[in-house]
């Protein structure tokens, strides 16, 4: 970006050789406006094209040699499992008010196998937004000062050692359960979970740690995990903070354990550590199922666009689909399946294919037009849901440590029957035991496959080389256009000048005024700086907002909009206006604003695309014709030609699209209708936001509203 | 007459250069022309870490309990193990380790004897061990006591590529420092016979450059060899293929067979292989259907009947084969015979033939290359006798 404005001041002054390379510079400056034309539709038809670009996954990892193992799990380990969902279901276990004789039944089976069991009790803590811990690590948990003893939630733990192993590294597997209102699907995936463990228990090939949480949903399966987690990452070593829960009377029951007598040495009420953990699972049973087949869906998004290792979603998408014969989903934006435009457009691709492949037989790129359309609703659910930044279950708590993790939902078809029940606890158990046999074959982290890729099927993914092509040709107009409006603003006032001045003007005067010149870009800087120092504090206002007690989601909204809109003249009046006077005279300084405002723009988008692409995708779609486009209003009304009018109404719809609330109003009337919409869904949705410190809402500030110069 | 005031002295002084220029020759030529087949040393090496590459160590245990069992002692073998598989915390067998699924075999009993172990299986171990360049404080055992009548197995397995084979997944041995350690090893007659068999991808790349020895590999340049079968009780392929049709050759045959190596070369299929082996024979001597295995896998040689050889064998060659002597017994038991029964009837040899080498090697080396095209030792005896005759004639004509 600099370079190129450097290398057209540096073009002003006429020299003898010219490099190529600034040559081309220069004519991609001089064309920008084809350049970016064409640019950006290549960015959009390029971001299409991605499901007919994505490749099949593969196992990277040597080491994990999935799948060739046969599984050991057999039908004893089903009827163990089996017992310990009938006494779970079983009406007398849910007798207590706080749910503590289940969590009891599970920690006496845990024992009952030989495994060490604790507790872990925990304050559910309230989704805070901190503004300033963007960027900062997982803290400590900050311990809570107004928990009562009547909301804590309970983890329990079991830990087997294994046999032969160090102990330095360990594998987690997760199992949420609500011991107030555990739905059946729950009860299973306990079972599942506890029939693989027990498997675990007697084999001889563990090279780590198993540790088997079950975590108290009750406060959100989320929270459960999190706390857990932060207790098991960032031990602490002063007793200040570790009492509190103690405290409370009846947790201490839960301590006297029927089996406490029995095996009281594998019992322990302090918290129990393992290795390292190498990835972790959480298992989930959806209650009812539509599926006429057992299915089984990946959810791997983690908080900011994070993802797990392909590897391991390959490892579960291979051991499902050849070893235990379920169907593999990931999650669809289920509108665009029916999208006949989407179809369509699919339909181009495949003729296209079968054109280019009578040409040359090599060529060999087309995908069918239903798989294409399926393919762009996983990758376009796939970028949203790392766009938005929100975790889409447990396993998000996970990657904030670094731990590769991924939920997986089993869906059975449903069915009362005893055999039905027996199957899915099988082969769920297998498919669970096949995986944590090939993570225990791991010798590193997983580190093979790739980190930065969207999914377009479980089997096929885009990976970051590819995606990034669309991205890049999406912003590359950009600079260009930035600097042909700086050179532009230049020459023009140049011009100006010499036809006012004489040609005798001295040269002193003459180099000095260019001086001024040439800094006076300065000054649009500072605007859009003051411009962005707004969004800044818009988007800092809620924080405060939520502050005030007993608010509903409407009012809080108004609140923001007005206190949005105060600040705005206070800013303006403060700091802008000097800036107003002068902008009364220069009123061609609008090119010159336009161009640092694109510069900023590419800067940010540039950065965002380090840390989450999908947002930057999505922001620059957003964003980058937008900024082309813009003009001031008042100019356009002045020229009163029919193609100065449509630009103004491009700039007004894409000027209101692009204002996120509007956005999101549109994209929720697009998806669920109109009816509904309301002002404080956008609320809800903004808090839910920065309850997972998500990017995007520091995204959502970088709108700039040109139009306020015009 | 006062020129000859010594007669006798100057027959001696006449007599003595024949006489060293025939031990000379005789000395010579002994290691070259006559060296035998002695004694067989196997150097077996597995190069890849890691559990997944459980089947390179089953397949170097496999070769090891093969040679063994055809007659190499566990002391003129040499184990190289880059990991422990056996007692790996993935085995599902603790200190066991198959080559086979139905797991009839442990190839890890009592009696295995690992030299070199862990991260000891380096590229520059291996090379001491071929060359002989050993520290000081390295253990016999360690190390490839060999000589110019030993017949060396030399046996590696693991990840290879285009000229070249990983060690312990950080370095690589490239096929001239493979070529240039037997070349020393030939210089320093470090062994006989040379065969080196390799079971890894590319493997036939490896003697691109020529170790001039006798060599097999598993695969041809730009092909992989495989793995024969997954064990799935253990979880991973515990033998590959080409290794698995050698044993299974060889498990046909004990230590009275005769099988010959283009027996055993000719054995693989390539189809089942799926693979192509390749073995380069142009720069060994023999016609490979007339060398049984045994003489690299196993330990069987010829004997020499001699008579009376233990009579002799105390007075005679006591002071020759003195520093030698700690070395290993059995080894100059037979090279001390085979020397005997080149020197048979000539007690002139008793004298100390190092020391005088030099000596007679300056002016009569004209004289001694024309002896040494001569074919046998026999033949130059008779010539020297001859020789002699006129000489004594000349003498005791002067003496008179």
């Amino acid at each position: 970006m600099a370079e190129t404005k450097e290398k057209s001041l540096s073009d002003e002054k006429p020299k003898p050789r010219v490099r190529p390379i600034v040559r081309l510079g220069i004519f991609l400056i001089s064309h920008s406006f084809h350049v970016s034309v064409v640019c950006c539709t290549a960015g959009v038809l390029a971001l299409f094209l991605l499901p007919v670009l994505a490749k099949n996954t593969y196992i990277s990892e040597n080491a994990l040699m999935p799948g060739s193992a046969s599984p050991m799990l057999s039908n004893q380990h089903v009827s163990d499992g089996n017992r310990l969902v009938k006494d779970l279901t079983n009406p007398n276990s849910k007798s207590s008010e706080t749910g503590i004789e289940s969590h009891k039944i599970i920690a006496q089976y845990m024992l009952d196998l030989g495994a060490e069991v604790s507790f872990h009790k925990f304050h559910p803590q309230m989704n805070q937004f901190h503004p300033l811990h963007f960027f900062s690590s997982p803290d400590s948990g900050k311990i809570q000062e107004n928990y009562s003893c009547s909301s804590y939630g309970i983890n329990t733990v079991g830990i087997i050692r294994a046999p032969h192993g160090d102990g330095k590294e360990a594998i987690v597997l997760v199992t949420p359960y609500n011991a107030l209102k555990s739905g059946f699907g729950e009860a299973l995936s306990l079972g599942i979970a506890y029939s693989v463990f027990s498997l675990l228990t007697q084999v001889t090939w563990l090279a780590k740690d198993i540790i088997w949480l079950v975590a108290d949903s009750q406060y959100g399966e989320y929270a459960a995990v999190a706390a857990w987690l932060r207790e098991y990452q960032t031990p602490k070593f002063s007793s200040l903070s570790t009492p509190n829960a103690e405290m409370c009377p009846d947790v201490n029951n839960l301590f006297e354990l029927k089996g406490h007598s029995i095996s009281g040495s594998k019992f322990s009420n302090s918290f129990r550590r393992a290795g390292t953990m190498a990835s972790a699972l959480v298992l989930k049973v959806r209650d009812q199922n539509e599926q006429f087949e057992d299915t089984i869906s990946i959810y791997a998004e983690a908080s900011n666009g994070q993802m797990p290792n392909l590897d391991l979603i390959n490892v579960v998408n291979y051991l499902a689909v050849h070893r235990q014969g379920l169907r593999v989903n990931v999650e669809k934006l289920w509108s665009l399946l029916n999208s006949s435009w989407l179809k369509s457009l699919g339909e181009i691709f495949e003729s296209l294919a079968k054109v280019a492949k009578s040409l040359y037989p090599k060529w060999k790129f087309g995908i069918p037009a239903t798989e294409y359309v399926e393919g762009t609703a996983t990758l376009a659910s796939s970028l949203y849901y790392q766009a938005l930044g929100v975790p889409t279950g447990p396993h998000g708590a996970f990657r904030d440590y670094q731990v590769d993790a991924i939920t997986l939902e089993i869906s059975p078809k449903f069915s009362l029957d005893k055999v039905w029940r027996n199957d899915i606890l099988l082969r769920g158990g297998r498919l669970i035991e096949g995986v944590i046999r090939s993570v225990n074959n791991l010798l590193e982290k997983f580190h093979q496959s790739f980190f930065l890729y969207l999914l377009t099927s479980p089997s096929k993914f885009v990976s970051v080389g590819v995606y990034m092509i669309a991205f890049a040709l999406l912003i590359a107009p950009l600079p260009m256009v930035a600097a042909s409006l700086y050179v532009d603003a230049n020459s023009s006032s140049n011009c100006s000048k010499g036809d006012s001045s004489t040609p005798s003007a001295i040269t002193d005067t003459d180099e000095h005024s260019i001086a001024i010149r040439s800094w006076r870009w300065l000054n649009s800087a500072k605007l859009v700086f003051i411009v962005h120092l707004w969004g800044a504090i818009v988007s800092l206002l809620p924080y405060f907002i939520s502050q005030i007690p007993d608010c509903s989601p409407t009012t809080s909204f108004m609140i923001w909009v007005l206190l949005s809109i105060l600040s705005l003249l206070t800013l303006n009046s403060v700091l802008a206006s000097p800036l107003a006077c002068a902008k009364a005279t220069q009123e061609k300084e609008w090119a010159l604003v336009k161009s640092v405002t694109i510069s900023s723009v590419f800067i940010g988008l540039g950065l965002m695309s380090v840390i989450n692409f999908a947002t930057a995708e999505i922001g620059a779609l957003l964003m980058v014709p937008m900024c082309l486009l813009a003009q001031p209003l008042k100019l356009d009304v002045r020229a009163g030609t029919l193609r100065s009018f449509c630009r103004m109404i491009c700039n007004l719809v894409l000027g209101h699209i692009a204002f996120p609330p509007a956005a999101f109003f549109l994209l929720k009337g697009m998806l669920d209708g109109f009816g509904n919409a309301n002002v404080g869904d956008f609320w809800m949705w903004v808090e839910s936001l920065w309850a997972w410190n998500s990017a995007t809402y520091l995204f959502i500030v970088e709108v700039t509203y040109i139009f306020s110069h015009g | 007459m006062e020129t000859f005031i010594n007669p006798k002295s100057l027959f001696h002084l006449l007599l003595l250069p024949c006489l060293l220029l025939y031990s000379s020759i005789a000395y010579n030529s002994s290691p070259v022309e006559a060296a035998m087949h002695t004694n067989n040393w196997a150097v077996l090496v597995c190069t890849s870490r890691f559990w997944f590459n459980y089947r390179h160590m089953a397949n170097t245990l496999s070769l090891y309990r093969t040679v063994k069992r055809l007659g190499i002692p566990d002391e003129r073998i040499i184990l190289m193990l880059a990991d422990d598989m056996a007692c790996n915390t993935r085995n599902k067998y603790p200190a066991q380790v198959f080559n086979n699924e139905n797991h009839r075999l442990n190839l890890y009993g009592d009696n295995v004897e690992v030299d070199y172990r862990g991260y000891e299986v380096t590229v520059e171990n291996f090379l001491r061990v071929l060359t002989g360049r050993h520290e000081t404080a390295v253990p016999r055992s360690k190390r490839l006591l060999s000589d110019e009548g030993s017949h060396i197995l030399l046996y590696m397995t693991g990840h290879g590529g285009d000229e070249f084979l990983k060690f312990q997944d950080s370095e690589e041995l490239q096929s001239h420092d493979l070529a240039d350690a037997v070349k020393q090893m030939k210089e320093k007659h470090r062994f006989k016979e040379l065969l080196i068999m390799v079971d890894t991808c590319q493997a036939a790349t490896l003697f691109n450059q020529s170790p001039g020895v006798l060599a097999i590999g598993s695969s041809m340049k730009g092909e992989n060899s495989y793995s024969h079968h997954l064990d799935s009780d253990v979880g991973v392929s515990v033998v590959d293929r080409f290794t698995y049709y050698t044993l299974a050759f060889f498990e046909r045959l004990n230590i009275y067979d005769n099988a010959s190596l283009s027996s055993l070369f000719s054995s693989y299929n390539p189809s089942l292989l799926m693979s192509t082996a390749y073995y380069r024979k142009d720069l060994y001597k023999r016609r490979l259907e007339e060398v049984p295995v045994t003489n690299f896998f196993g330990s069987v040689m010829e004997t020499i009947h001699t008579d009376a050889a233990y009579k002799a064998l105390s007075r005679r060659n006591s002071g020759r084969f003195e520093d030698e002597m700690s070395l290993d017994q059995s080894v100059h038991h037979i090279k001390r015979r085979m020397l005997i029964k080149v020197n048979d009837g000539d007690e002139i040899h008793d004298i100390n033939p190092e020391g005088e080498e030099g000596a007679s090697k300056c002016p009569w080396s004209t004289f001694r290359k024309k002896f040494q095209k001569a074919e046998n030792v026999d033949s130059l005896l008779n010539y020297g006798l001859v020789a002699m005759i006129p000489l004594l004639v000349i003498s005791t004509w002067l003496v008179q």
